[in-house]
């Protein structure tokens, strides 16, 4: 067996707490923590891993759940499984694919509004939001006063028509 | 200058020990011919062969006689040499050499190359590598820095150098098993290798891990036997030795 394959986790094994390689790392059975490298992360079929996963270039065929952060490429198989945020430069999501989480993709060509303007953009429009709601509201209770108010007049029976 | 210390037990005749000496003498590398025995252990041989300061220190043997003899020059000027009188496939790509005659040749040369042992807790070396004695699939627990393992294995060893795999770091033992099912396996499984078949190689049962110092458990002591012979027992803690050893290799072989 003569590859640069640092680390093999095999089917049945589990590992608990962090792993951190230098070289690439193959997972086909199941992690309880980080998995961490400075090359390639190889999430297998048989693999499950609950913790964030962070490497170069990252092919998930398995189950992830956390955050998973490829610097250069990440790539999600047919049978790969990852909710958690994801954080990669590159990103190829296969169909049959399952992705349950939010995507950044850092790049250097794009700009990217920086996030507080998003988030006042998002505030104001929460509060406008709030403001027609509350308007309608001041509106519906105004009437809602009238209608009682005919309800009340109605009940006594002193403008009703004979 | 040179020191050898003959295991005459792993002899198959005893003409092999006059064919060595007679072959190493004419290659013009003979020297001081010892033999261990009840009374005089290798550890002790090696013993005396420094304090006469003998810059070569020679095992004839097996595996065992050179795990003892790396052991105790492990971290010291003095160089050791091999003649294996029953090749084991590590010990020859480690020494570079396939036959007994090979590895007298290899001695006349003189090529040093340093590499790292394989240490226990109880201070045993190992060169290449040390297996767990297991007759039936067996739950271990690993501790290795940063992070435990659990699994049921079938097969489990530890090396320090080993054919088969490529070393990532020189200061690391590399840890390699294959697993099996807690729920056992299925009937196909069983009747596959009732009938022989073999599983295909680095399958996806197959795990292989490094690390600088590990911890092994098991729930009932089992040996850990290197060659033929039991180093030690679990639980047991394993480490790569800081110092290097200074081997005598063939001149294809590049170590360090």
């Amino acid at each position: 067996m003569e590859n640069n394959v640092d680390t093999i986790i095999g089917v049945n094994v589990l590992i608990k707490g962090n792993l951190n390689n230098k070289n690439s790392v193959e997972i086909n059975g199941s992690v309880e923590g980080e998995v961490r490298s400075d090359d390639h992360i190889d999430v297998g079929q048989t693999a499950k891993i609950s913790g964030p996963v962070t490497a170069k270039t990252i092919v998930i065929s398995g189950q992830v759940k956390g955050i998973v952060e490829a610097t250069e490429r990440l790539e999600i198989n047919p049978t790969g499984v990852i909710i958690g945020d994801i954080n990669a430069k590159s990103l190829i999501i296969q169909q049959g694919a399952t992705f349950i989480g939010k995507s950044i993709m850092p790049s250097d060509n794009v700009k990217i509004p920086s996030s507080n303007k998003e988030d006042k953009k998002e505030v104001t429009t929460e509060a406008a939001a709030i403001k027609v709601e509350k308007e309608e509201k001041k509106e519906l209770d105004e009437k809602d006063k009238v209608d009682d108010k005919e309800i009340i007049e109605d009940k006594f029976g002193f403008f009703s028509k004979k | 200058m040179y020191y050898y210390i003959f295991d005459i037990k792993k002899c198959k005749k005893r003409s092999q020990v006059e064919s060595v000496k007679s072959y190493l003498g004419a290659l013009g590398i003979s020297g001081e011919f010892t033999y261990p025995t009840a009374a005089c252990s290798v550890e002790e041989l090696v013993d005396l062969a420094l304090a006469r300061e003998y810059s070569t220190i020679v095992g004839i043997g097996d595996d065992e006689i050179a795990n003892i003899i790396a052991g105790k020059l492990a971290g010291r000027k003095e160089a050791m040499g091999f003649i294996p009188l029953e090749i084991t496939p590590a010990l020859a790509k480690l020494f570079g050499v396939e036959s007994w005659k090979e590895a007298c040749e290899a001695l006349r040369f003189r090529k040093i190359s340093q590499i790292r042992l394989g240490k226990t807790a109880n201070n045993k070396a190992f060169l290449t590598y040390a297996y767990l004695g297991i007759k039936s699939p067996i739950e271990i627990t690993l501790e290795l820095k940063g992070y435990i393992v659990q699994a049921k294995v079938k097969n489990f060893a530890i090396c320090n150098f080993h054919p088969g795999i490529q070393k990532m770091e020189e200061d690391y033992l590399d840890i390699m098993f294959t697993s099996v099912s807690n729920e056992g396996g299925s009937i196909l499984n069983k009747f596959s290798s009732i009938l022989g078949n073999k599983q295909k190689e680095n399958g996806p049962d197959f795990s292989l891990l490094r690390g600088r110092s590990l911890r092994i458990f098991t729930k009932t002591p089992l040996p850990l036997i290197c060659g033929n012979t039991v180093i030690a027992k679990t639980p047991q803690f394993f480490e790569s030795s800081d110092e290097y050893l200074r081997i005598i290799t063939a001149k294809k072989i590049d170590l360090k």
